[in-house]
């Protein structure tokens, strides 16, 4: 599964398009700067791509906070595999975007906002499989409020590094709450087949 | 008295966790993710930011086009539409990825095909033109001729319709009356509009259906055509009437994003359906299920309209049709709206043995049998099941991928719909993916794996032209 899942995501990420998306002006900034007549200039600063960067970055943060947490007290190997995917596929996400946040001095948050603190505190007081469930049900949720983020980011962003990278990202955010879906049944023994 | 403050203190901790795990099951996400925002620039500026990106819009727009499919102008031979004024267009048009033929792309799993990526680009979810907004495009020739009748203009400053021509259903399209098999097409040549509609159907139709007819063809204000802001139309706009999709009750191919889906992003494209034999119809709308033609109506000014958004018709001049006066009414008219004939069926949608060529009668055997369509498209009604499907297309496709701002998720149950008339409503599924009929042959081989040979495929045609 992880192997299939590994080649999927490598021909994904080459096949994200490279024109820049094009989004419906009425909702721009005043302020806005174009780089050529109707194309917003890169790295300025406006209310939807500086809330995008931040929900992002704090979702991408918890994934990777939480995911080193489930990873060390899970005894079930599905969930340990997850949560050590989620930690690197994560990783990697949470630094491209601080980059592209830099190149517009878009602050992002630097500690676990508070959802995610009162999910890490509850997923500290349980054990076993009440563990495993109550972990992998947050990503359940979790990953499904990414994929509406990127794509509001996708269709109400300005600023086209930005929204390529939540293009390439939405298809793996995607693919993770399948498996986490998955993994879910499994444990809780639904009939799935 | 320390004692009651600890209490005090320890209950609306305990409060404080409830209330919070509350308010955590709805946060932290973007505020308008369902409602549409408001505008926040004045309409000049917009519209010449709109006006400076519209020939990138276009270009990706037509770029992806030719990337799937050959568009160029291949009529097939002696097969017109109903009224007889436009061919049918023949062949496969959506190419195909290198290396694969439709046979070996056919013997594949889903799976193989997923990985290897080889679903052709042309059974892909087709973008809109301009995802972010979305809205009605009509084609020129619906524009110019509303213009020409009605002085009203339909011509969007941000888009235009993005299909050649050829590609689309005849203009005006025939109309059928299920009242007057005997005068067959009454539509004398020319679009139903509110200038010309009582002058056409004087002495045909009843008073009620004249009333009926006269509300399809008056404009009300829409989410793009208005006088706000928010407009895409350079004059504050009287609006868009039913019929300036539906045209002639048939279809122009004007499309539309689906009103039933947030967020915007993955709201895909739609493409108008006929309304020929609506009276056979048991749900309505493709993704809606609406369960009778009045619901449709009704609330179709708030679907097609304002993208399903009530609160945004609220502002820009929500027309709520009288159920009993207004809504009954339009039903009525669209109630008598006709199937094209189709000579070579009997009563049961079965095809006449002495009328019918050998390769109409095998193309008839491939739909009933190997080929599955009868499965849904049922011929003794009307060539439909009145049921929702969901193909599973995302069995081919890595879902999420973004196509010009459109995130390709999985369409989910979809309403079978009609065949009976299928040759006069190009481009075929809901968004109108698909060119040709030959186009959907290929499709459903595909996605139903049934592994028809090339005869079969071209046997199955031949029929479908005879629907």
């Amino acid at each position: 599964m992880s192997r299939f899942a590994g080649c999927y995501l490598a021909t994904a990420l080459l096949a994200v398009p490279a024109a820049a998306q094009i989004g419906n002006p009425a909702g721009l900034d005043a302020d806005t700067r174009m780089a050529k007549p109707g194309v917003p200039a890169l790295h300025q600063t406006n209310n939807q791509d500086r809330l995008f960067a931040r929900l992002a970055a704090a979702g991408g943060m918890a994934e990777v906070e939480l995911g080193k947490l489930a990873a060390g007290k899970t005894e079930t190997e599905a969930v340990k595999e997850f949560a050590n995917r989620m930690v690197t596929d994560h990783g990697t996400a949470n630094d491209r975007l601080k980059q592209l946040a830099e190149a517009s001095k878009m602050p992002l948050p630097e500690k676990l906002d508070a959802e995610h603190a009162a999910i890490r505190k509850r997923l500290q007081s349980l054990n076993g499989k009440a563990f495993d469930l109550a972990y992998i049900k947050a990503q359940i949720v979790d990953h499904q409020k990414a994929s509406h983020l990127l794509q509001w980011e996708i269709s109400s962003g300005e600023d086209a590094e930005l929204q390529r990278y939540a293009a390439e990202i939405l298809p793996r955010v995607l693919l993770h709450l399948e498996m986490a879906r998955n993994i879910h049944d499994e444990l809780a023994g639904v009939v799935t087949q | 008295m320390p004692k009651i403050s600890t209490l005090t203190v320890v209950g609306a901790a305990a409060l404080g966790a409830v209330v919070y795990s509350l308010e955590a099951n709805s946060d932290p996400l973007p505020p308008d993710l369902t409602y549409r925002p408001l505008a926040t620039l004045p309409f000049s500026q917009v519209k010449e930011i709109d006006e400076a990106q519209k020939s990138a819009v276009m270009q990706r727009q037509l770029d992806t086009l030719n990337r799937r499919y050959d568009l160029s102008n291949r009529p097939e031979e002696g097969a017109m539409m109903s009224g007889g004024t436009r061919p049918v267009q023949s062949g496969v048009r959506v190419k195909l990825p290198d290396g694969v033929s439709w046979d070996s792309l056919a013997s594949m799993t889903p799976q193989e095909i997923r990985e290897k990526r080889l679903l052709p680009e042309g059974f892909m979810p087709l973008p809109h033109v301009k995802q972010a907004t979305g809205g009605q495009v009509f084609p020129n020739r619906q524009i110019e001729e509303i213009n020409r009748q009605e002085a009203r203009d339909l011509r969007r400053f941000d888009v235009d319709f993005d299909l050649p021509d050829h590609m689309t259903p005849e203009f005006p399209p025939p109309i059928f009356l299920t009242t007057h098999p005997e005068l067959g097409d009454v539509s004398r040549g020319q679009l139903l509009t509110i200038k010309n509609h009582y002058e056409l159907l004087n002495g045909i139709i009843t008073p009620v259906q004249m009333e009926g007819l006269r509300l399809l063809l008056t404009p009300f204000p829409q989410e793009e055509f208005n006088q706000t802001e928010d407009r895409k139309v350079a004059g504050q706009s009287l609006g868009v009437a039913c019929l300036d999709c539906h045209a002639n009750f048939s279809t122009n191919g004007a499309f539309h994003l689906t009103p039933d889906i947030r967020p915007q992003a993955s709201r895909f494209r739609l493409d108008t359906t006929s309304l020929r034999g609506m009276f056979n119809q048991q749900i309505h709308g493709s993704k809606r299920s609406l369960r009778s033609v009045e619901d449709f109506t009704e609330f179709e000014q708030r679907t097609a309209y304002f993208n399903g958004d009530h609160v945004s018709a609220t502002r820009k001049g929500a027309n709520l049709p009288d159920r009993t006066n207004q809504v009954a009414m339009m039903a009525q008219m669209q109630n008598i709206i006709n199937f094209p004939p189709a000579p070579k069926l009997d009563m049961f949608g079965r095809l006449d043995r002495a009328r019918a060529t050998d390769r109409e009668l095998e193309g008839e055997k491939v739909f009933l049998g190997k080929g599955r369509c009868a499965d849904c498209h049922i011929p003794q009604t009307s060539f439909m099941d009145n049921n929702m499907h969901d193909l599973k297309l995302e069995r081919f496709y890595d879902v999420g991928r973004t196509i010009n701002d459109f995130v390709a998720i999985p369409d989910g149950p979809i309403k079978t719909f009609t065949l009976r008339g299928i040759k006069d409503t190009p481009p075929y599924l809901h968004d109108g993916r698909l060119m040709t009929l030959a186009d959907t042959v290929e499709f459903f081989n595909l996605v139903l794996g049934v592994k028809l040979s090339q005869q079969e495929k071209d046997a199955l045609v031949a029929y479908l032209l005879t629907l």
